[in-house]
């Protein structure tokens, strides 16, 4: 491979969020939000594929990606829905699966949809990540845009909650009070020339192998202090937080809304907030791993809605 | 721009464990063994390909004993220092993951008690990656990459993508997939199994044997030996005619063929030999030849490997690679005997009959999953 690419800026063309609680023993009924989300319904769908649709609908909105436009997807869980469904009809009730549950078990399935519904022919993945979601599906597609795969890219990352809601808490491991949700949170990205509809850019999205590398490595960044804050994902540790304030300067935090319960991919909605809100303009968002060491940065600049 | 050279490698197939002493049995093809598919009150028996010489017992442990076994040989091919292996990054490919290990723990604990809940243990996909990290000392990023058919195959992209880039140094791609009840179920309730061996191309092609294969490569910037292989360019595309299968007039094939052909700057009549998907599906075959027939003319030889291992689903990406590195390293190009030969293909392409000889060289493989994820590899060990 001899294919040299000239770094270039990517830009966020637009954000698309669902967040919200699950209460009682059964999450909401999604149907209808996915077609205000588009414009027409999709069916025989499960949750995993309903929450995707909406979140890369209300990102693109009205506007049409282009064709080698790139759909990524990332979970920290994956189709609990869908693999559950097949598992108990099997094995607690004897039964053979429904051939479209069976397919539908692929996690790429919401790739597919997206694509289908954006008529989109350009590349697709899916990743699988259990701390940092939407930080790999970031990285994932920062890689390939600098590697010129695609100018152009749809890119999200979905964590579903599943009924009984009760055994989705032991299959979590969430206490008893703890609230639940569900999230979907989806970034357009776009690299080269500036499109007039962005609204930030994605600067960088970096995984370290401890805090010291990840504080080496931001330390050497030119940042506009003064106008930068920090956001710490739902991973990091305090002390990591800490640690890159003092060795940065960056004092400002940016505190999105709560977040109605537990989900996994919070970080995309963190990430997107703040590409809505109207103080700082760069944003750093430090997550961690859970059990372990690694660390990832993640730097945005949110454009001035007026320039 | 850098490469990643393939340094080091392991796999545990229906052929065994030893892929310098599987490129021989490629000389004939055996029947696949009839396992027991049981649910409920079913009892029924399906054509797969079960890792040699590991029965389907002690299934909680099965699979991390084999991941085991293949990743070690791996490691120990390619030689890496303990600080390498630190850092290196995890990208692994599959369609099932664990589920073989979570849907024995449930018809466990549902036989004790109605109340057993199922993917207690197992309620991640990235569950394994995290085990392998633990279990080798890996401390480098892991992704766990779970597009069907293409998972390893894309996992491999991933890891050759971030050496080329310079994120890495090395990386450990592994492919995963191993007998479970929920994939066996699936794809006989979608019609797509066939009753005996698997044919692809072939004018009696009637479905997929699937098969149980689980393997670990080595990558690094770090060239070992002249002989090594590369990933010299790739693409991966959505095609989205179906779900589970690709459009069947092989328009997105070609394209798909076309984009990877350009990122390896390679002509199509630079392509010395194309390892076919081929599974063994009427449309799905139908697709993949006029794909080739659109790009390459004359379209080179072409070879099969799914009879041989069975159809390993997201793991078929690096399963089919190993075989494949074992059979370059002899200086083979693998056969299929008997198997749409030049008078039993409908085609009009004939899948090469018995190993033969073939030279360094730039070589295609593909790869179509569900979900409608095409990848198609070129792998070269010359310049």
């Amino acid at each position: 491979m001899s294919i040299e690419y000239a770094p270039r800026e990517v830009w966020i063309r637009g954000t698309g969020d669902y967040r919200e609680p699950v209460e009682g023993d059964t999450p909401p009924r999604l149907k209808t939000l996915v077609q205000e989300s588009l414009g027409v319904p999709v069916r025989r769908i499960g949750r995993f594929i309903q929450l995707a649709l909406i979140g890369a609908g209300r990102c693109a909105g009205s506007r049409s990606p282009g064709r080698d436009t790139a759909v990524y997807m990332s979970s920290a869980r994956g189709d609990l829905e869908t693999t559950l469904d097949v598992v108990e009809t099997l094995f607690r009730y004897g039964m053979p699966p429904m051939p479209l549950s069976f397919v539908n078990t692929v996690s790429n399935a919401p790739c597919y949809y997206v694509a289908r519904h954006f008529d989109l022919a350009g590349r697709s993945n899916f990743v699988c990540s259990r701390s940092f979601a939407f930080e790999s599906v970031l990285d994932l597609a920062l890689l390939d845009i600098e590697s010129g795969y695609m100018d152009s890219a749809l890119v999200g990352s979905v964590d579903i909650a599943t009924s009984p809601v009760a055994y989705h808490r032991r299959r979590l491991q969430i206490g008893r009070d703890e609230p639940i949700a569900e999230g979907s949170h989806w970034l357009w990205l776009h690299a080269g020339e500036c499109p007039e509809d962005a609204i930030g850019e994605l600067v960088a999205a970096r995984e370290f192998g401890d805090r010291d590398e990840l504080i080496e490595w931001l330390s050497a960044q030119p940042l506009p202090i003064p106008d930068t804050c920090l956001a710490a994902g739902q991973f990091a540790a305090r002390e990591d937080i800490a640690a890159v304030r003092q060795a940065t300067g960056i004092e400002r935090r940016f505190e999105p809304p709560k977040s109605p319960g537990y989900y996994d991919s919070q970080s995309g909605g963190t990430i997107n907030a703040f590409l809505h809100h109207d103080r700082q303009r760069w944003l750093v968002h430090i997550n961690g791993e859970i059990d372990g060491a690694r660390c990832t940065a993640t730097i945005v600049r949110r454009l001035d809605q007026s320039s | 721009m850098r490469r990643a050279w393939f340094i080091g490698g392991g796999a545990h197939t229906a052929l065994g464990t030893d892929l310098a002493a599987a490129v021989g049995a490629l000389e004939k093809i055996s029947e696949p063994e009839r396992v027991p598919l049981q649910y409920g009150d079913t009892l029924d028996e399906i054509p797969y390909r079960l890792l040699a010489g590991r029965p389907l017992e002690r299934l909680e442990e099965r699979l991390y004993d084999v991941l085991a076994g293949v990743i070690e040989r791996a490691l120990d091919e390619a030689a890496i220092s303990a600080d390498e292996r630190l850092r290196m990054g995890l990208f692994l490919g599959s369609s099932s993951a664990d589920v073989s290990v979570s849907e024995a723990r449930f018809r466990r604990e549902l036989a004790e008690s109605d109340d057993a809940i199922a993917l207690i243990a197992s309620n991640s996909i990235a569950n394994l990656a995290l085990h392998l990290r633990r279990r080798f000392g890996l401390r480098g990023p892991d992704y766990s990459f779970n597009t069907a058919c293409t998972a390893s195959a894309n996992a491999l992209v991933t890891a050759s993508d971030m050496i080329a880039r310079g994120r890495i140094e090395n990386a450990l791609v592994v492919g995963v997939e191993l007998f479970n009840v929920v994939t066996a179920a699936g794809f006989q309730s979608l019609g797509l199994l066939a009753p005996g061996n698997m044919r692809p191309f072939d004018r009696d092609r009637d479905g997929l044997t699937p098969g149980e294969g689980c393997s670990a490569l080595v990558l690094s910037a770090r060239q070992r030996s002249s002989d090594d292989l590369y990933l010299r360019g790739s693409a991966t595309l959505c095609d989205t005619y179906s779900m589970s299968t690709t459009n069947p007039d092989g328009s997105t094939v070609a394209t798909v063929i076309e984009r990877a052909l350009e990122r390896a700057g390679v002509s199509s009549a630079e392509i010395a030999a194309i390892k076919v998907h081929g599974t063994a599906s009427l449309h799905s075959d139908e697709a993949e030849a006029a794909g080739m027939q659109a790009v390459f003319d004359p379209v080179p030889p072409i070879f099969a490997l799914k009879p041989h291992l069975g159809h390993t689903l997201g793991a078929c990406g690096l399963n089919e690679l190993l075989l494949f590195r074992a059979a370059m390293g002899q200086g083979v190009l693998p056969g299929t005997p008997g198997i749409a030969s030049a008078d039993r293909s409908d085609s009009g392409l004939a899948l090469n009959q018995h190993n033969c000889d073939i030279g360094p060289g730039h070589f295609m493989l593909n790869y179509f999953g569900f979900g409608g994820n095409n990848t198609s590899l070129i792998v070269s060990n010359v310049d």
